[in-house]
């Protein structure tokens, strides 16, 4: 079991947008957090990684909580913001030192792997620009090359599939599932549902703060019978249901 | 981590004196020296008419120390992307952040000797305290100004005791207290209930070094601080990293609405909006006009008026040039059909109407103090019309045109 979320209560100020929210991430499972604009899918990622504290209810990651050993919970964790987000006075190759400083990562061979992985979305000749002048697109390549330069546990994606062009949404998602391969456990919020669908072992529903329903592709077509077959028709059901409720 | 702070602080620091050597220009020495020539005559003199036993000065003392334990924030040097990237090692950030505390409690401290050096002398005349007192006080100023910055480290972190983090109470209560005591107990007084203070403040350290950052919080009180940074820089200097907000100001409507919606004046609408809406642009506009002003007012004698106006309308002037290429990343104007030699004249025609305003104001303010020497006003009102003039028509198409091409 890597990451535990259990009856978290939480949010931005007194009023809270997450009303107990629990789910898991196994070891080597990628799980997809489904939910329309401002269902809390931000949110969530904000509490795992730390920039706020639950109102109630507890994250684990591997048994350990943020406040129990900020050390221990940090260093398992790579993660890739929604929006890209990058120092104005570095440039791409000082970005990938930054990370491995960070990171504690022998440095050549994360320069093997960090060269891989630029030639993959086509960065290798930019190494000494600025990636804050670079297109989002771009950047948000910068974040993914930064993250899985890591040995991190669990990774955690916001929203990674806008913005990025189709080859490099293809080559995400294969690193994604080497990664799983390795025994990482990785949580992904999207609402690109049928990439989703394709890729992720299990889906975490959330609507309006709550977990509406979680399991496998399989697990939530028992569960909606009439809804339809894909992911998109079984999630706009539960969303329109939600709203009439 | 310590590593990492210092490699920050000297890129600040570099930052910093490049605009320090920005607003130290020979100009401003000039008239810093004469401004702090003035008033410390004026203190001078004041301080001749004071005697002990009045009962406004321990007010206005501790008023004072108030306001300089206000000063010197905590300077973290953190920065928005450092959430992401140094997320794995937010348990050493600890470090990091003793650094920046070190580092604002230098220059907190250094601060706290400057006002204590000012307000020696009126405390001298005023209160008549032995010699070991004035250090006791300069101690307690310390002292509540390492507690102040403490609360702020706390504030970094999510507590479980939210008090620790309290700024109105260290920032505002525990000061008021403390000083009330040394000046109306004594000085000894004042300096326990300040280390008190402290001791609580450090102890619980311990309590929170080991707890999870308020990343959120920790960027935003950076940014503001270095905001408030800018934002005086950019009283001399154009600061490019500031972004200005924007106000509708309709009440100057009036005045807008009088430029003819022809092509010729497409700059013109431009310019004209953009000075007046843009809240760099028009604060600086305002502040420098009231602060001359009140100087005018403040100011007597034949000579003295006219070269502060003249200044005045000259540093004015001198803010409002980067404006110039305010529109140049738009691409709207390289799109409109409309020649660039009106640019330039639209421009000075906005400038024109600015400075003729201050001008005015100024004229008027010189009038109404000194309107028994006649000699003076009129040179106040025929210096401007030249200098304006020059200023426009002269100066700013050269300086524009060397700006192009820097480019």
């Amino acid at each position: 079991m890597t990451l535990q979320v259990s009856n978290l209560v939480g949010g931005y100020s007194q009023v809270p947008v997450l009303k107990d929210v629990s789910f898991d991430v196994k070891d080597g499972e990628l799980v997809g957090l489904i939910g329309l604009n401002g269902a809390g899918k931000s949110t969530t990622i904000n509490h795992i990684i730390g920039l706020l504290t639950p109102f109630k209810g507890s994250i684990k990651i591997n048994g350990t909580g943020l406040n129990d050993d900020v050390k221990k919970y940090k260093e398992q964790i790579a993660y890739i913001p929604e929006q890209p987000i990058v120092y104005k006075e570095l440039t791409l190759k000082e970005h990938l030192e930054m990370t491995m400083l960070a990171y504690n990562l022998d440095q050549d061979e994360s320069w093997k792997r960090a060269h891989k992985l630029l030639k993959l979305f086509r960065l290798d000749n930019k190494l000494d620009w600025f990636p804050d002048n670079f297109s989002k697109g771009m950047r948000q390549k910068v974040m993914i090359v930064c993250a899985f330069l890591t040995n991190a546990k669990l990774f955690i994606i916001d929203e990674p599939f806008l913005g990025l062009d189709p080859l490099a949404v293809n080559d995400l998602l294969n690193l994604i599932s080497e990664r799983k391969k390795q025994g990482a456990s990785i949580l992904m919020s999207t609402h690109v549902l049928d990439t989703a669908q394709r890729y992720c072992d299990r889906f975490v529903l959330l609507h309006d703060g709550q977990v509406r329903t979680e399991g496998t592709i399989e697990e939530l077509r028992q569960l909606f019978p009439d809804a339809g077959d894909s992911l998109n028709d079984i999630y706009l059901t539960l969303a329109r249901e939600g709203d009439a409720s | 981590m310590k590593q990492l702070f210092r490699q920050r602080l000297t890129t600040h620091l570099k930052e910093m004196m490049r605009y320090l050597r920005l607003v130290f220009n020979d100009y401003f020495v000039l008239a810093l020296l004469f401004v702090i020539g003035g008033l410390g005559y004026y203190y001078s003199n004041a301080l001749k008419q004071l005697h002990t036993g009045l009962w406004w000065a321990p007010i206005l003392i501790i008023g004072i120390l108030l306001v300089s334990v206000q000063l010197g924030r905590f300077a973290t040097l953190i920065e928005a992307p450092d959430y992401v990237f140094l997320l794995p090692r937010e348990a050493e950030l600890y470090q990091y952040l003793k650094s920046g505390f070190k580092y604002s409690l230098s220059i907190a401290v250094a601060i706290q000797v400057l006002f204590w050096i000012l307000v020696m002398p009126f405390i001298q005349v005023t209160m008549h305290p032995m010699a070991i007192d004035l250090y006791l006080l300069l101690a307690t100023l310390v002292i509540l100004k390492m507690t102040w910055l403490n609360t702020d480290f706390a504030r970094k972190y999510h507590l479980k005791r939210n008090w620790l983090s309290n700024r109105p109470l260290f920032r505002w209560l525990v000061p008021v207290i403390t000083f009330a005591f040394s000046i109306y107990v004594n000085y000894w007084s004042g300096l326990v209930v300040s280390v008190v203070a402290l001791a609580v403040s450090y102890f619980s350290r311990n309590q929170w070094a080991t707890r999870s950052l308020d990343w959120t919080t920790m960027i935003a009180d950076e940014n503001s601080r270095m905001h408030t940074v800018y934002q005086f820089f950019n009283l001399f200097t154009d600061v490019p990293t500031l972004q200005g907000s924007v106000k509708r100001r309709r009440y100057v409507d009036v005045i807008l609405n009088q430029i003819k919606l022809i092509p010729k004046n497409t700059y013109l609408y431009l310019y004209a909006h953009g000075i007046v809406r843009d809240n760099e642009m028009s604060g600086l506009y305002v502040r420098l006009l009231v602060i001359g002003t009140l100087f005018l007012v403040f100011v007597k004698g034949e000579i003295l008026p006219i070269f502060l106006s003249l200044l005045f309308v000259y540093l004015i002037g001198f803010q409002m040039i980067p404006f110039y290429f305010h529109f140049s990343d738009n691409a709207f104007v390289h799109v409109y059909p409309v020649t660039n030699e009106y640019q330039l004249k639209s421009f000075q025609r906005v400038l024109l109407y600015l400075l003729t305003t201050v001008g005015v104001v100024f004229a008027v303010a010189v009038a109404a103090v000194n309107f028994t020497t006649i000699i003076t006003i009129i040179g106040v009102i025929v210096g401007e019309a030249l200098e304006i003039w020059a200023f426009v028509y002269l100066y700013l198409p050269r300086r524009l045109a060397k700006s192009e091409r820097v480019r």
